[in-house]
């Protein structure tokens, strides 16, 4: 037994459709995976998509459905079929409540950043015989974004979360609470702030004088349609979207996409048929006969930059960050068990075991001779962590078995034990795999090994 | 003076009472403790010898029963898990090193179940010595277990079952990760069982129950043909479970409760 799991680097040939090769892409061989050889989760990424949300931003705290919301977004267990067995949630597809633009299932993906939902390895019942991959988009602003699914079939973002997780992906029928939890989370994920853009959805000063020259096109009326332009339908106004859905020749009717934060959204249109906005700007040139120049797309491309930039678009994992966030998803306890809510406990303790797992194993063990010193500091960060999983474990038996005071005092055990843990985790980051030079050996070692496995 | 004496006398008996059941469970773990020494040996000789067969294989160039002999050593090596970090570390690292591709048997794994004879010679000659070494070290007449020890290799491999194997697990390359889970759930119970399941029951006879009754929960859920059948959340939650029990467990045999350390 030892820690992190063999995922390895896949053939070259899957490689570069994937772009792959980069320290962080694993994509899964090897036999025994329940989930197609040359997957790619994009599970490895040290640098996250950076999640905000509504109610922090003005100046409150996360509530228990957001929290709540959270967690289960990062909980298989609510999940069925092979996303349960795989270990796949809805933050496998969108990470941070962002998007996830490496996503590859052989089989199942056109491109990286496309999955297709309606297939038979996760959900026979949902299968309709086509290869119809879309891009699994950002959740940054999702309460402005209605109807939901790219072509818009869902006015409400409630009846698309039960979709998600009944049709697409074989969960059982999630209960009321689960599903207000779920939306109260995405309904929470906020837009970054990108100070190039005004809250009237003008550029700023900040802007460059390209956009600027950019935005004068964007408004300006189509040549051989007066009554449309660019604005018509991604309405400079806080979502840039109009709610409706169009037919621009792409195969279909589909829903106005966002353009806010949208540099990070890539790849472009339902499919992710578009790597850029150059591209998707000479899309449109030639679909609408616009007539635009080389200077004028590049333009439209600088407007498109500075609506779609954001101020920090990607935050570091470190071991604060990552305790921050168990110690949220963890919160929920503290109605959850005074509630006697025994659903609630067992998927809160299922999910944050999870974390405090995945958080020990960024600790290398004694096995993992591709990191040097600090050893001693690693093993006490792996028992802290380990220790961590079964004290909550002791939360969920006790609630289990209908002892409610015993669980109350096991959390109590708990939280006790993460006070002291957390020293031992932080004085130990400096061997783990939350140092980039400490990752980048780990996963030189795995490619190494699957070099010798070809 | 009369009542203190009574007292006195009272206390006197608890003490040995107390000292007498002490050194009643003292003795009881140190005879499950040499209980489980033979099976210990037996396993990691079968690993030796299934290394020695590999190594033979290869020198003779025969790909085939390499990789059986690989899988055959493996499992010996995974029966004896509970007890190879805890007892003998380097040995450990060497032998089971991960993901450093130097030595041990993840170092063969990958190249011998891609057919590349030649680049496995050097790996499986280590391999050869480092479990001789190990089983020599087993075999000493005073090596002796320590319970201590023992349940805190069971705990962690309990633990450590329940991790995530859905993306191939331990041996994706020679895909016997099941393989490993089934050999590492039979060695923890030899370990539960023979070192000790009859102190336990003597002392807390539910929570003896328990363990037992949960070891075959976690025993039926690796009983499946293929690892893609795992269901491996229920295995994460009796694991998890399980390495709860055998930490109640500590007390009741005068131990400490086992870190999981590695």
């Amino acid at each position: 037994m030892r820690g992190l799991l063999p995922a390895a680097f896949v053939a070259a040939s899957i490689a570069a459709v994937l772009g792959a090769g980069t320290t962080g892409a694993a994509p899964i061989l090897g036999k025994g995976s329940v989930l197609p050889e040359g997957t790619e989760l994009n599970e490895e990424a040290l640098d996250q998509p950076n999640e905000l949300f509504a109610s922090e931003l003005a100046g409150g705290k996360r509530s228990y459905l957001l929290n709540l919301g959270d967690l289960l977004f990062s909980s298989p267990e609510i999940l069925g079929g092979l996303a349960r067995q795989a270990g796949i949630s809805c933050n496998t597809c969108h990470q941070q409540g962002h998007n996830n633009p490496r996503l590859y299932v052989p089989g199942l993906s056109t491109r990286p950043g496309t999955f297709d939902t309606t297939n038979k390895l996760f959900n026979p019942k949902s299968d309709n015989g086509v290869l119809d991959a879309v891009t699994p988009p950002s959740l940054r602003g999702a309460r402005y974004l209605a109807p939901y699914g790219h072509d818009g079939r869902f006015a409400s973002l409630r009846d698309f979360v039960r979709n998600v997780i009944v049709n697409e992906f074989a969960g059982p029928e999630p209960s009321g609470e689960i599903l207000d939890a779920l939306v109260t989370y995405i309904q929470e994920i906020s837009f970054l702030p990108n100070p190039k853009l005004g809250a009237d959805g003008r550029l700023t000063a900040q802007a460059s004088a390209a956009a600027r020259r950019g935005e004068a096109l964007f408004a300006a009326p189509f040549r051989h349609d007066p009554a449309m332009s660019c604005a018509s339908c991604h309405r400079p106004t806080g979502a840039f979207v109009d709610h409706q859905t169009h037919d621009v020749g792409s195969g279909g009717r589909f829903k106005t996409p966002t353009l806010v934060n949208a540099n990070f959204n890539a790849p472009y249109f339902h499919d992710g048929r578009f790597d850029s906005y150059a591209q998707v700007v000479a899309y449109f040139d030639r679909h609408f006969d616009l007539g635009l120049d080389a200077d004028q797309q590049r333009d439209l491309v600088a407007y498109l930059e500075a609506v779609g930039d954001a101020a920090e678009p990607v935050v570091r994992n470190t071991v604060q960050s990552t305790l921050d966030e168990i110690a949220a998803f963890v919160s929920v306890l503290d109605i959850a068990i005074p509630e006697h809510n025994r659903e609630i406990v067992a998927l809160t303790v299922d999910a944050v075991g999870n974390e405090w797992r995945e958080l020990g194993e960024n600790f290398p063990g004694r096995g993992d001779t591709s990191v040097n010193g600090g050893l001693s500091e690693r093993l006490r960060a792996r028992e802290a962590a380990r220790g961590a999983v079964l004290a909550l474990r002791r939360v969920a038996m006790a609630a289990a078995a209908e002892d409610f005071a015993a669980a109350a005092q096991a959390f109590a055990d708990y939280r006790q034990h993460v006070a002291s843990a957390a020293a031992d985790l932080k004085q130990a980051e400096p061997w783990s795999l939350y140092n980039p030079a400490i990752r980048a050996a780990h996963f030189a070692a795995i490619r190494r090994l699957a070099e010798l496995a070809k | 003076m009369h009542r203190s004496s009574t007292l006195s006398s009272l206390a006197v008996a608890a003490v040995i009472a107390i000292v007498g059941s002490r050194i009643e469970a003292a003795d009881m773990l140190a005879a499950g403790a040499k209980a489980y020494k033979p099976f210990a040996a037996e396993r990691i000789g079968l690993a030796l010898a299934g290394a020695r067969e590999l190594q033979a294989a290869v020198k003779g160039g025969d790909a085939k029963a390499a990789q059986a002999a690989w899988i055959k050593s493996r499992k010996g090596w995974e029966a004896v898990e509970p007890i190879t970090g805890e007892f003998f570390p380097e040995l450990d690292e060497a032998i089971d090193a991960w993901p450093d591709a130097k030595q041990g048997y993840h170092a063969i794994e990958a190249p011998l179940f891609a057919g590349k004879l030649d680049e496995v010679k050097a790996p499986t000659d280590k391999l050869v010595a480092d479990l001789g070494e190990f089983s020599r070290r087993l075999a000493a007449p005073n090596f002796r277990f320590r319970p201590q020890g023992l349940l805190n290799g069971a705990t962690k491999l309990a633990y450590e079952l329940g991790e995530n194997k859905s993306k191939g697990g331990e041996s994706p390359y020679a895909g016997t990760s099941l393989v490993d889970m089934q050999e590492n759930v039979e060695g923890l119970e030899a370990v539960y069982t023979l070192a000790f399941a009859d102190a336990l029951k003597a002392r807390d006879a539910k929570l003896a129950a328990a363990i037992h009754a949960k070891i075959e929960e976690v025993e039926r859920l690796v009983k499946i043909a293929d690892i893609k059948q795992l269901d491996q959340p229920a295995l994460r939650k009796a694991a998890e479970e399980l390495a709860v029990l055998l930490q109640n467990a500590a007390p009741r045999l005068g131990l400490k409760k086992p870190a999981i350390r590695g």
